[in-house]
């Protein structure tokens, strides 16, 4: 039997175990460990890449630590305050709070760097309220999982962290890069959303009120500062993502604590409508105690025990990728496809569908290295190119069989993963649209980075 | 010379504490029948100990990888202040938080297998008859510990050899790398306590007829 056919059973044999329900971690290393044995590569390299990739990894640590971001602004009621205002500024529209919840995930991507962080705290929150609002549940599921994409387009974002920690691109040159599609993705789902909530008449309209609008952009300020902290930081060079990351979450802790006693003396709560709130509690969150924060602690340090050792095993599959000559395969058919558009189609007809069976960081960590340089070769921009990988990479997690956020939407509404698929096709269709015209208009990605 | 013989060699140099020696003999093929036996036989010790304190079995890896995870942010956070209040920076604040992301890393892994939140595509294991599920979760089982061997096994390798070369964190001056490493073989050490004990509860619930698989929901225990 040749080293091919050796290869090709073990990636069916692996598959199959895919769809038995092993977890994707065990599938990936077990294809890693099949191919090391054909190969005549020793164990130990798989071994030492599992540690290597930690320990060389400075940039990836802004991962966690935005990933706790997320935690630590859900639980100060940052998040809720940003929701609040995304709700007062579009709820007098046909499908406002849905809309607002596309909104309210946009800013919490934007302080936070995870897709299903955003999807998990906006679908928690959110979800109730659109149902009890006369929303489809199935929709309200599906805008959440949806809505969750920009989570890792709009900075920060641990997959661009991944990314530019892989190609060795400038991180925050990714970041900066992310923000107009991100900002792109956010609208044309609204447009979605808006087109859909209008057909079914779905949502209750409240009074457009500049007071109400101004209130709650008062009672986001944090959430604002947070944002602007970031990118301040990353923008100007004063802080490198992993260091803008330990800035945001000492940020997020300090509040939190601070918070917490002076929302106690104010006397207001999470449940009290905006109308109620005096404009001084509107400047403090609910806030969090010391003793809490293990607790908050302890749900990020899961995520990442999730997100890091797929990252790890990810790296190694790559490296037995690149010893097998896949990037000479792949490459081959892709340049045969022609040039410049061919290319960059081809690779996007590539990463979408293998969005579709595999969870990002995966796609990335074994595809962006062979599709990046190709992409370069026919003079397609590195950054512009990461920008439509990445974009088309989060499209994945709302593409079946494997759509991450899907699973993650139907895990905090409840709605079964199955019932869901039919709304999110409008937004899939929104989300396509807008990776298209990425894909044809390098400018969108490039516009904010002045020496591209 | 025997695998057997190449095993009671690899006890014999870690007995001896020269990493020279323990190097040499972690090479051999006796280090795979070693590391099985280590994993098992650590494997089991866990639950035991589980057993006995379940404190440690609710906090154990949790709690390391949040006692990582707030170190980590406090030195990267408190490099930052350093550097824009007081103009210095300690050299160590950014090459000690990757292998305490390692260590967070590996026993937060250890942990999901405990939670089964690892990620998966359950639809069809969900629509299983009980018997194929209990045969796709003992699958799990076998796979994890394999996956929990080979890392025990190359790791303490790594492990041996980065303090054979004396081989020093950059920016300190007397810490080892292989101190760090060394708690990769035990987080999976953990893990494989874990699988264990998830494939004895699974086995108790086959047979008493309780629902085998459940939706994992990520920090539903928090």
């Amino acid at each position: 039997m040749t080293d091919g056919t050796l290869i090709t059973l073990i990636s069916v044999g692996v598959t199959f175990l895919f769809m038995m329900g092993v977890p994707v971690l065990l599938v990936i290393f077990y294809w890693v460990v099949g191919c090391s044995f054909v190969t005549g590569l020793p164990l130990l390299n798989a071994g030492s890449e599992l540690l290597n990739v930690f320990k060389n990894g400075f940039a990836l640590l802004a991962m966690p630590l935005f990933i706790l971001t997320g935690d630590l602004i859900n639980q100060s009621g940052i998040a809720r305050r940003l929701s609040d205002f995304a709700y007062s500024c579009l709820g007098w529209l046909r499908g406002g709070l849905a809309m607002a919840a596309i909104g309210a995930c946009g800013l919490f991507a934007a302080i936070s760097g995870s897709n299903s962080a955003t999807t998990a705290t906006i679908g928690s929150m959110l979800h109730p309220e659109m149902v009890k609002g006369g929303y489809d549940e199935r929709f309200s599921a599906a805008t959440a999982a949806a809505g969750g994409t920009v989570g890792i387009i709009i900075p920060p974002s641990i997959i661009f962290i991944v990314y530019g920690f892989l190609m060795s691109l400038p991180i925050s040159d990714l970041f900066i890069a992310g923000i107009v599609p991100g900002a792109l993705m956010v609208l044309a789902m609204m447009v979605a959303c808006f087109i859909i909530c209008t057909i079914n008449g779905w949502g209750i309209l409240i009074r457009l009120s500049f007071i109400r609008v101004l209130k709650t952009a008062i009672g986001a300020w944090l959430g604002f500062f947070a944002i602007g902290l970031v990118l301040w930081g990353i923008y100007t060079g004063k802080f490198s993502p992993t260091e803008a990351a330990g800035v945001t979450v000492g940020f997020c802790i300090v509040v939190g604590l601070a918070s917490f006693p002076l929302n106690k003396i104010m006397g207001s709560d999470a449940d009290t409508p905006v109308e109620d709130k005096s404009v001084l509690s509107m400047f403090v969150v609910e806030g969090f105690t010391l003793f809490s924060i293990p607790r908050i602690v302890s749900r990020s340090a899961q995520i990442t025990g999730i997100l890091a050792p797929l990252i790890a095993v990810s790296v190694v599959m790559q490296q037995q990728l690149s010893d097998l000559g896949a990037k000479e395969v792949i490459g081959g058919f892709v340049m045969g496809m022609g040039g410049y558009y061919a290319v960059l189609f081809t690779s996007m007809i590539i990463v979408f569908f293998s969005g579709m069976v595999l969870e990002s960081l995966p796609v990335t960590i074994i595809l962006a290295p062979i599709l990046a340089p190709i992409a370069a070769s026919v003079g397609i921009d590195p950054i512009h190119f990461s920008v439509i990988f990445l974009v088309g990479a989060s499209i994945g997690f709302i593409t079946p069989p494997y759509g991450l956020n899907l699973y993650v939407a139907s895990g905090v509404t409840g709605v079964p993963y199955f019932r869901l698929l039919r709304y999110t096709v409008p937004y899939l269709a929104a989300l396509l649209g807008v990776w298209i015209l990425v894909a044809l208009v390098p400018d969108l990605a490039l516009m904010l980075l002045p020496n591209r | 010379m025997s695998i057997v013989a190449e095993a009671g060699d690899v006890v014999t140099a870690i007995l001896s504490q020269d990493p020279w020696e323990m190097k040499t003999a972690f090479k051999t093929n006796g280090m795979w029948l070693f590391s099985l036996i280590l994993t098992f036989v650590g494997g089991f010790a866990a639950v035991a100990l589980y057993r006995v304190v379940p404190f440690l079995e609710r906090h154990l890896e949790r709690g390391i990888s949040v006692l990582m995870y707030l170190i980590i942010a406090w030195i990267i956070f408190s490099g930052v202040v350093d550097r824009f209040v007081f103009s210095r920076q300690v050299p160590w604040s950014t090459t000690i938080p990757p292998y305490l992301f390692m260590i967070m890393a590996w026993f937060g892994c250890a942990y999901n297998v405990k939670l089964r939140t690892h990620l998966s595509f359950n639809e069809f294991r969900m629509k299983m008859a009980r018997p194929m599920q209990m045969f796709a979760l003992s699958v799990d089982a076998v796979l994890w510990t394999g996956f929990c061997w080979i890392v025990v096994s190359t790791t303490l390798l790594i492990a041996a050899n980065s303090a054979d070369n004396f081989a020093i964190v950059a920016g300190t001056d007397d810490m080892m790398q292989w101190w760090f490493i060394a708690t990769m073989p035990l987080a999976f050490t953990l893990m494989a306590g874990r699988v264990i004990g998830n494939w004895m509860i699974d086995w108790a619930n086959f047979r008493s007829g309780d629902v085998l698989i459940q939706q994992a929901v990520i920090g539903a225990d928090v």
